[in-house]
């Protein structure tokens, strides 16, 4: 579970996220949707441990800096980040014995298996595309088997059976009661499968639904979406003028 | 050619105008210019005054310098055309113009103008020697010009070499061999007339070095010789030889730019590739991430894997691995020799009681350089370091360990280079490796001092200041209480001097750790 209460970052002057405040429970899979710079990476980063904010971000009733917090925690980056002179089974390899991990062959085996990779186990980070590396980093943040799993923009660079493998794995992780967070661009794909959602603007939250309040009042989300950016961009272009 | 010469100006003209935005460059910019035309107006004013009088050095000391720039541009140029190849290229070049109905000629020779005008900008520095090279030399202001000139036209020629070298032997093992043999040839026939010079005219090796500076058939050795020769022809005023000089070059060059316009050749597909690396290296620059060179390296499936390691301590493994990745011996590498040749040559050379100490005292300015772009500095660009269910202090000082470790080794080899060169006792040179080993620890403990004060993003005039008083206030006491104790301890305990240093440098390491360890606890990750 995910609990972030009143988060505030900022980067000197600038407000990247103001005040933030919801909840992903087990077996949720929660969307962060936004324009560009609506500070959707920084709250997932800054849930992930990786930056200082104001305020309180529990994992599992734990402190997310907490040791406790980071054994429950699995972040995918937006930007694929790789050794360059490991292969991609060193990757899961160096996971595996940083976190302890006690029989984690199998599991990287039928991550490596889904994600079609199992040809390329000896190639090293750096010979490999962009959406490959991306492949790579998702065995690496799944690997753990997490109970919180953190994903930045996680369908982009990848091809079309990866993002069907994804989609599918979400699912189950979801089915297993792992509380999921995923920012995204792409409303369509994630169409499917989101159970709650968290529109962001400028830093902050302008609004958030659940799927069973959008079926039941009959919103559409994309169309809810770009009311709120619409209205957002028309009203800052009133203040300048 | 219209949309390439807009190109050329537009570029230009926006880029003097942007200085307008950076007051502090304009004023850097304006300072080099009032400096070099200071430089200049005063070499010319003195020009009577003490030429009469005072004698000058030795003039092939200088064609000596300009054969070694010569060889260093030459070995640089050529690996690098040998493994990714040299660029004229911009990635927007490729994005906008390969791609555009513009014949590649002329974008090449928009790419040859550009290259151009950027080697002689980086080229200008020498004419800040104008004063040194005039009093040392007694050379007039024209022939410095001219070295100037000489200077920028070796960089241009050697990455257009480069080039050529990557589209003619790029993926074909046996060109890359062949040049590989021109290139070792040419530098094994300059030895060779090295040595000849030594046999014919006796002396030291130093001399026959300068003899073979006027030996005639030396000034047709390619680059090295024509660059000798050309500012040799200009001191003694031989205009014949200058132009033999430059059109050595300049056919050369048309010898190398018909390689990839010649009938069907297509260099686009080739210097795409090193477009694209050199782009990644520039990227990495600003990012101020450490630029490496990226081997090609080839993983045999029983050498995989960490070997070890569980929790912080996969991380150190991880760095092992790595490690025996770039290199075959691990902590031993090109610097490890190279330090350990040139801190021996030195003492050999300098042949005083405190060459170990003038050694010592340059190799840890090195050290710093090396060690501050060291693993824990670059695991803080990824995020796993920071995921990991591991205590900061732990993962610090795992993340550490190789960057602690490398120091002690290339300490042993180094000052066992330097015992036998300087021939000073093996107790002396104990510590001397001791106090230098210890130093790679107190700049550890700076990059740590660094991360933890600035965060994920030092700003890099900040932390260079930070980084200099830094190194006076730590350094200071060490280095003070050990010139003490080198003057003042008797003779037979003067091994024991660098000690007082080696101790500085271990506390106060043990200390930054101590209080900095929760690094990954405070600090911000910023993927840089």
């Amino acid at each position: 579970m995910i609990e972030v209460k009143n988060v505030t970052k900022k980067y000197g002057k600038f407000l990247a996220n103001d005040s933030l405040d919801f909840t992903v429970r087990p077996g949720e899979i929660s969307i962060l949707v936004g324009p560009n710079g609506a500070g959707k990476s920084t709250i997932i980063k800054s849930i992930a441990g990786l930056l200082r904010f104001q305020g309180e971000i529990l994992i599992c009733g734990k402190k997310n800096k907490s040791l406790e917090a980071k054994r429950n925690l699995g972040y995918i980056p937006e930007i694929p980040a790789l050794y360059d002179m490991l292969t991609i089974w060193e990757h899961v390899e160096f996971i595996a014995r940083a976190y302890s991990l006690e029989n984690w062959k199998d599991r990287a085996e039928n991550l490596f298996r889904r994600f079609e990779l199992e040809d390329k186990k000896n190639k090293l980070g750096n010979e490999l595309s962009k959406g490959m590396q991306q492949k790579i980093s998702i065995c690496c943040g799944l690997l753990p088997n997490p109970k919180v799993l953190l994903f930045d923009e996680p369908l982009v660079g990848l091809d079309p059976h990866a993002i069907k493998e994804l989609k599918t794995m979400l699912v189950e992780y979801k089915q297993e009661g792992t509380a999921i967070l995923l920012s995204t661009h792409m409303l369509d794909s994630v169409s499917e499968f989101w159970d709650s959602t968290n529109i962001m603007v400028n830093g902050k939250i302008a609004a958030s639904r659940s799927r069973e309040e959008i079926i039941g009042t009959g919103e559409d989300l994309e169309k809810l979406f770009f009311e709120i950016t619409e209205s957002n961009k028309n009203a800052a272009e009133e203040v300048k003028s | 050619m219209k949309a390439l010469g807009y190109l050329l100006l537009t570029t230009l003209k926006n880029r003097v105008l942007s200085i307008r935005k950076k007051p502090a460059y304009l004023i850097l910019y304006g300072c080099i210019v009032a400096g070099i035309i200071a430089m200049i107006i005063i070499s010319a004013l003195s020009d009577e005054e003490v030429q009469t009088v005072k004698s000058y050095g030795d003039i092939r000391i200088l064609y000596a310098i300009l054969t070694g720039i010569s060889i260093l541009f030459l070995f640089s140029f050529v690996s690098t055309g040998l493994s990714t190849g040299s660029t004229l290229f911009s990635m927007a070049d490729v994005g906008l113009l390969f791609v555009a109905p513009i014949s590649s000629r002329k974008i090449l020779l928009y790419g040859l103008i550009k290259q151009m005008a950027t080697t002689f900008l980086s080229a200008v520095f020498i004419l800040y020697q104008v004063g040194t090279i005039k009093n040392s030399f007694g050379l007039g202001v024209g022939t410095i010009f001219n070295l100037f000139f000489i200077y920028a036209i070796i960089i241009f020629f050697c990455q257009l070499l480069s080039i050529g070298i990557y589209i003619f032997s790029s993926g074909r093992p046996e060109r890359k061999r062949l040049v590989k043999l021109i290139f070792y040839g040419l530098f094994a026939v300059t030895a060779l007339a090295v040595y000849l010079q030594y046999i014919r005219n006796g002396g030291t090796i130093l001399e026959a070095v300068l003899n073979l500076m006027n030996y005639k058939p030396f000034h047709f050795m390619p680059v090295m010789g024509w660059a000798v020769m050309f500012i040799s022809a200009s001191v003694e005023g031989n205009v014949l030889y200058v132009v033999i000089a430059l059109l050595l070059f300049f056919l050369s060059s048309i010898v190398i730019i018909s390689l990839f316009t010649s009938g069907d050749a297509d260099y686009y597909e080739d210097v795409l590739n090193s477009t694209e690396v050199a782009y990644n290296k520039l990227q990495d620059v600003k990012d101020g991430k450490k630029v490496t060179v990226i081997k090609k390296v080839k993983i045999k499936e029983e050498q995989t894997g960490l070997q070890g390691g569980k929790g912080y301590s996969a991380i150190f493994y991880k760095h092992l691995l790595e490690k025996k990745r770039t290199g075959r011996f691990v902590f031993l590498d090109t610097y490890s020799i190279l330090a350990a040749g040139s801190a021996g040559f030195a003492c050999y050379l300098i042949n005083s009681e405190f060459s170990v100490y003038i050694v010592l005292g340059i190799l840890v300015y090195i050290q710093f350089f090396i060690t501050i772009l060291g693993k824990l500095s670059e695991e803080l660009t990824k995020p796993y370091i920071y995921m990991i269910p591991e205590k900061s202090i732990k993962k610090v000082i795992a993340a550490s360990m190789t960057t602690l470790i490398k120091p002690c080794f290339d300490a042993i080899i180094i000052f066992t280079f330097v015992c036998i060169f300087s021939k000073t006792s093996p107790l002396l040179n104990l510590f001397l490796a001791l106090a230098y080993a210890s130093s790679g620890a107190i700049f550890v403990s700076y990059t740590l001092l660094c991360q933890r004060i600035f965060g994920g993003q030092p700003n890099k005039f900040i932390s260079a200041m930070l980084g200099l008083t830094l190194f006076m206030a730590v350094m200071a006491p060490g280095i003070g209480t050990s010139i003490a104790a080198i003057l003042l301890l008797p003779k037979a305990f003067t091994f024991l001097g660098t000690l007082p240093f080696t101790f500085c440098c271990i506390v106060m390491t043990i200390f930054v750790f101590a209080v900095c360890g929760d690094l990954l606890d405070k600090a911000e990750y910023t993927g840089k």
